[in-house]
């Protein structure tokens, strides 16, 4: 049996593999770029933040899950990180351990209920445990969580890493979000990602190829918040505390926002999306009073005119490129 | 011949609307039974409550021996229960060897729900074989990594029984097959069932009776919700009732 053709096509090849390998490498060459113009700690905040926008589009862009509540999972990791800090030791590796973990087991468990529900009911009820989330902190678990004080989450520094020292903080984020791209890249380039976009598209027709989708997605919800809750960590280790507004409903339109300016379902366009609405509002805060108003433009601009965002029309032109040059020969 | 599937009093109501009303209907194992009927007679909503897409107002659905009324469409799928649907159901944002990989995956090795997935290089390569395998029996191997919303429909149709067939059916229920292609497709269609139809039980809902004729050993004919007439097929074609509904009475 001839198999070449498939296996050129089959998407966990060795060949795919190397493409991974080439947009590692675009991305880590793109950020060191940026270090030349950017300040250092913009681009640490930035890494992170992709590391966020990353985890939402596996939820929204590949799976077609909108949800309103995703910072409940980076608020989580984040304040799991500064108990830990706090009350167990001050070492960042134990930190992350017990965020990540604490993240994907609040995922595990809402999981179970959010993804019975589909659309509006997915975006909203996702809200309502956002929200819940947000109270708790404030308020229902003030005694451990400090409220509106916040709480300090101060790490030790081993050996060369210390996160106070913005070169190294910023080098550490970097790998970072290298290793949650090649993560998510190899998931959504595996049947698995097969799978996810397939119930983007028709979830019943799914159903009768013999899935029960719930469980899928409700490994995605998972996976999707435990990415979440590692970068709500890695900003507690930098930021030096938490704060309710790192847990705040509201934050979600930046997520959203990201990923449609960058284009969704592209995991290219999460990191474009993310750098690029990062930039903006950085720029746009420090020139013009009434900021907001200009990003509220844009989403209508985005929403009414260019859907498929920064990396979709930039494939588009790539394409029509593409097509011109043979019948220019 | 043991039975394969049947129903008792299936009926399905929509409000006022009663579109399957007290359906008994059989199929032996290994049969090859045509379902025909008017427009709006109720035949695709005796495919859906035989497959699961929604469950019946009254009634029973048995298959291989065992009530699976309350199941859902996984669970018949897992029994051995494939159906296509009328209007081509393929995934149009993947490659046509990405629906295979879907479709193979789940069903060539008995590994968990979670573990089919995150499979190793040996059963990866399994994989690959039953895939080329698929795309062989419908000849669409040149059509491998071409998005599948590229496909003509014919193709389509194609691949969506070369995803059906994937799934190593039982019974596999084809709702009108042959709509919408051209005669040379139909032809297409007709041969690769007669080579495959041996290895399952097989009902087809099908508009056009004249090309199924020589591929059934039983029809059904469904009016108003109900099956009024069933037998072989001349038997069943030459029925008075059967032409009426069908024909219009003055071509009786």
């Amino acid at each position: 049996m001839n198999l070449s053709v498939t296996q050129s096509v089959f998407p966990v090849g060795p060949a795919n593999r190397l493409l991974v390998f080439r947009d590692m490498a675009i991305i880590a060459a793109s950020f060191l770029v940026m270090a030349i113009f950017l300040p250092m700690y913009w681009l640490t905040d930035f890494a992170i933040f992709c590391i966020l926008v990353l985890s939402f589009d596996l939820l929204y862009g590949y799976m077609g899950h909108l949800s309103f509540g995703h910072m409940l999972y980076f608020g989580a990791g984040g304040y799991a990180a500064s108990l830990t800090l706090l009350h167990l030791a001050p070492n960042p590796f134990l930190a992350i351990a017990v965020g990540v973990v604490s993240g994907a087991l609040l995922a595990a468990i809402v999981g179970f209920v959010v993804v019975r529900t589909e659309g509006a009911a997915f975006a909203l009820v996702n809200l309502a445990f956002n929200q819940i989330g947000f109270w708790l902190v404030l308020s229902g678990l003030q005694d451990y969580t400090h409220g509106e004080d916040g709480l300090p989450s101060t790490v030790e520094a081993i050996g060369f890493l210390d996160f106070y020292d913005t070169p190294v903080a910023f080098g550490f984020m970097l790998i970072c979000l290298i290793l949650v791209f090649w993560l998510l890249k190899s998931l959504v380039s595996s049947p698995f990602g097969i799978m996810i976009k397939s119930i983007k598209e028709n979830e019943d027709r799914v159903k009768f190829l013999g899935y029960n989708t719930l469980r899928y997605k409700w490994l995605t919800f998972v996976i999707a918040g435990t990415v979440a809750a590692f970068a709500g960590v890695l900003y507690a280790l930098v930021k030096g505390f938490v704060a309710p507004g790192d847990v705040s409903p509201l934050e979600n339109t930046r997520i959203i926002f990201s990923v449609l300016i960058g284009g969704a379902g592209n995991l290219y366009g999460a990191i474009v999306g993310a750098v690029a609405f990062e930039l903006i509002t950085n720029l746009l805060a420090t020139t013009i009073a009434r900021w907001e108003m200009i990003l509220g433009l844009m989403l209508l601009g985005l929403v009414f005119w260019f859907r498929k965002g920064i990396t979709g029309y930039t494939y588009e032109l790539f394409l029509k490129m593409g097509r011109r040059a043979p019948a220019a020969d | 011949m043991s039975e394969m599937i049947s129903t008792s009093g299936l009926t399905k109501k929509f409000k006022e609307l009663v579109a399957v009303n007290q359906v008994n209907f059989r199929v032996a194992e290994g049969q090859v039974a045509g379902v025909i009927g008017p427009n709006g007679s109720g035949k695709t909503t005796l495919f859906n409550l035989l497959s699961g897409y929604f469950p019946p107002s009254e009634g029973q659905v048995t298959f291989q021996g065992e009530d699976v009324t309350g199941q859902p469409p996984e669970a018949r799928v897992a029994m051995g229960m494939a159906r296509t649907f009328q209007l081509v159901s393929v995934f149009d944002h993947l490659t046509v060897w990405e629906n295979l990989v879907l479709s193979n995956v789940r069903f060539r090795h008995n590994g968990s729900w979670l573990t089919n997935f995150f499979f190793k290089n040996a059963r990866k390569k399994a994989i690959l074989e039953y895939c080329q395998e698929s795309l062989d029996t419908v000849a669409l191997s040149d059509q491998a990594g071409t998005v599948t919303s590229e496909l003509s429909y014919g193709d389509k149709r194609m691949l969506e029984i070369a995803i059906a067939l994937s799934l190593k059916p039982k019974l596999l229920l084809l709702d009108e097959p042959l709509a919408g292609l051209s005669d040379h497709e139909i032809g297409e269609v007709i041969e690769l069932l007669q080579k495959v139809k041996s290895d399952f039980t097989l009902v087809i809902i099908e508009h056009k009776i004249s090309k199924i004729m020589d591929l059934v050993e039983s029809l059904s004919v469904m009016n108003e919700g109900a099956i009024i007439c069933e037998g072989e097929p001349d038997e069943v074609l030459s029925n008075t009732d059967v032409r009426e509904c069908y024909w219009g009475r003055e071509d009786c």
